[in-house]
């Protein structure tokens, strides 16, 4: 579905992601881990088009992406949710979500009260719903990352990129935001590609790892095996703690 | 027969099977017909006092620059220091063509449109090009360099003494109706931006317009064309803006690049929307009202007014509740309606 091939990006003199290929298959949860400014977000920036990659090729469902701009990414079906919430501050949740319903996919006929209807689907999916005239910047972080979840979920996309949605929740909330994100796997029939930094719930919840350090792929496979791998222990503990 | 009910806060009509309701709450007094109404009724009152007629119009006008300059913030996201560039450009093409050419003012209306639009599409791409405070700065230099402009071709655009003698839209043999009837005009072309713009506001496109002007990156994000938009509100505005200079030249039959080309001019409408409320369209009316009846009043002191008149309108910026004039007062009412910020853009 997601082929990244040899992708590189530097900025200036830093080469934040350098030769990373990879690939994601239709109804995968991949997870993209590493330590911090390894260039996880960098590559899901490169992915939606918000950089363009300065060489390889990135394609979904066959066509190629590399330099589209980030709206035809979208409509073409990737979408994402950022590490910080980004929401339209002064709407109200349910125009937020509005915007993605609009927009997602080439929707000329649909009015106002039948977007409205259909957005409130989505609230109502997240939990949301009995907050759809707060204004976003009333909301609580919890609300924002599942604002930023519906608002994604509403393009109607078949690639789903999660960036550190974890952060910041309590062991409660980030429960919850499993939950949903499985249940919205499940119901939508979405790939997802997953960064976390919350190792446990990477375990868990994703089928494959791809591990980056220094904006190289050092490793990929199941999260087992990835873990137990000295390499990664190394990226993220030092190379004291790989010998044991 | 019809039948009325009075409830609390509302007035029911029945008629049959059909039922008609009236809010009369007072904080739904912003129902545009009462404004309309008042708008139209106004001139009654006022009908031997020609001065306070032309007043209006000249309110009426700067209501007619303000909503697509506030159309023009929504959808792109930026703050336009220069609006009356398009109102020059209007302007002068309507009168250089109706004096040198003899073109009637249905054919300069074309022509204004036509010109504005080939003008505007060339200069949109600085708002995709142009970041932040950038934006600003440029479209804050063109209107000056096109009163330099004027100046310096002042064999065609007669830059300090203006373009005098086009023909009138309409003439009455006593001056008191050309007054009505100038008053008129221009509240119906105030009152069709109005009405045109607010339903693109309130439409899907809405908000769309919403979106770019909150975070244009994660508007992007989630597959809104800003690019298209951005152009389109870009034009569009302009071409609006253009037609106000069209209706100067043909009512006023005088036009002049020192009137309405320099900062003064600029100050004065970016007041309107500051004062009136920002990007919100219905408050550029009440904006503009109090702006012209402000400057005429003072206008009698002297040369003081030059003094004064800023200095009353920062009063109404500062003291009306939250910085933000009179649409500070109907904000703190409805805090939960959707009202676009001011943007100047960092990125």
């Amino acid at each position: 579905m997601l082929e990244i091939k040899t992708v590189s990006k530097n900025f200036g003199g830093l080469a934040a992601v350098s030769d990373v290929s990879f690939s994601v298959k239709e109804g995968e949860v991949v997870g993209l881990i590493g330590p911090n400014g390894a260039g996880k977000t960098t590559m899901l920036n490169l992915i939606c088009g918000i950089y363009k990659a300065d060489s390889g090729s990135i394609s979904f469902d066959g066509t190629d992406i590399t330099k589209m701009d980030s709206a035809k990414i979208c409509k073409l079906g990737i979408s994402r949710t950022y590490q910080i919430p980004q929401p339209f501050e002064s709407m109200t949740a349910l125009a937020g979500v509005l915007v993605g319903v609009l927009n997602g996919k080439n929707r000329p006929n649909m009015s106002l009260p039948d977007a409205a209807l259909e957005a409130s689907y989505y609230l109502e999916f997240v939990g949301l719903f009995a907050k759809r005239d707060t204004l976003a910047r009333d909301l609580n972080l919890y609300e924002l990352r599942m604002l930023e979840l519906a608002r994604a979920l509403a393009t109607t996309p078949k690639l789903l990129l999660l960036d550190e949605v974890m952060a910041g929740l309590n062991p409660t909330e980030s429960s919850w935001a499993l939950d949903m994100i499985w249940s919205a796997q499940e119901q939508f029939a979405i790939s997802i590609l997953w960064i976390e930094h919350v190792m446990k719930i990477i375990m868990n919840a994703t089928q494959r790892v791809v591990v980056l350090q220094y904006g190289k792929k050092i490793a990929e496979g199941p999260p087992k095996e990835v873990t137990s791998d000295p390499k990664i222990i190394e990226a993220y503990l030092g190379a004291r703690y790989a010998q044991h | 027969m019809v039948n009325f009910e009075l409830r609390r806060d509302r007035i029911v009509a029945r008629f049959r099977d059909k039922k008609s309701e009236w809010v009369i709450e007072p904080r739904y007094w912003r129902n545009p017909i009462i404004g309309i109404s008042v708008l139209l009724i106004l001139p009654l009152f006022v009908s031997s006092y020609p001065h306070i007629l032309a007043m209006f119009t000249t309110a009426n006008l700067y209501a007619a620059i303000a909503i697509p300059l506030s159309l023009q913030m929504l959808g792109t996201g930026r703050v336009n220091f220069g609006p009356q560039l398009y109102l020059g450009i209007g302007g002068y093409t309507a009168a250089l063509l109706n004096l040198h050419f003899g073109w009637s003012p249905a054919l300069t209306l074309a022509a204004t449109i036509t010109v504005c639009a080939v003008i505007s599409l060339l200069l949109s791409p600085t708002t995709l090009i142009a970041k932040g405070l950038y934006f600003s700065l440029i479209t804050l230099i063109l209107p000056l360099t096109f009163m330099d402009v004027t100046f310096i071709w002042g064999d065609i655009f007669r830059g300090e003494v203006g373009l005098v003698g086009m023909s009138a839209l309409l003439t009455f043999e006593k001056a008191t109706w050309n007054y009505i009837a100038y008053y008129y005009l221009s509240l119906f072309l105030m009152l069709a931006y109005l009405l045109f713009s607010d339903r693109i506001v309130r439409s899907r496109f809405g908000i769309n317009l919403a979106a770019i002007n909150e975070n244009e990156n994660v508007a992007r994000m989630m597959g809104v064309n800003v690019d298209h938009y951005k152009v389109f509100y870009y034009v569009l505005p302009s071409i609006l803006t253009g037609i106000v200079g069209w209706f100067i030249v043909h009512t006023f039959r005088t036009f002049a690049g020192v009137t309405y080309l320099p900062l003064e001019f600029m100050t004065k409408i970016l007041i309107i929307v500051i004062v009136g409320g920002r990007a919100f369209l219905y408050g550029a009316i009440p904006g503009a009202y109090l702006i012209s009846i402000v400057e005429d009043s003072l206008r009698g002191l002297g040369p003081v007014n030059y003094f004064l008149f800023p200095l009353v309108l920062i009063a109404l910026i500062v003291f009306l509740p939250r910085g933000e004039g009179l649409w500070g007062l109907y904000h703190k009412k409805r805090p939960r309606d959707y009202f676009p910020k001011l943007h100047v853009r960092r990125e």
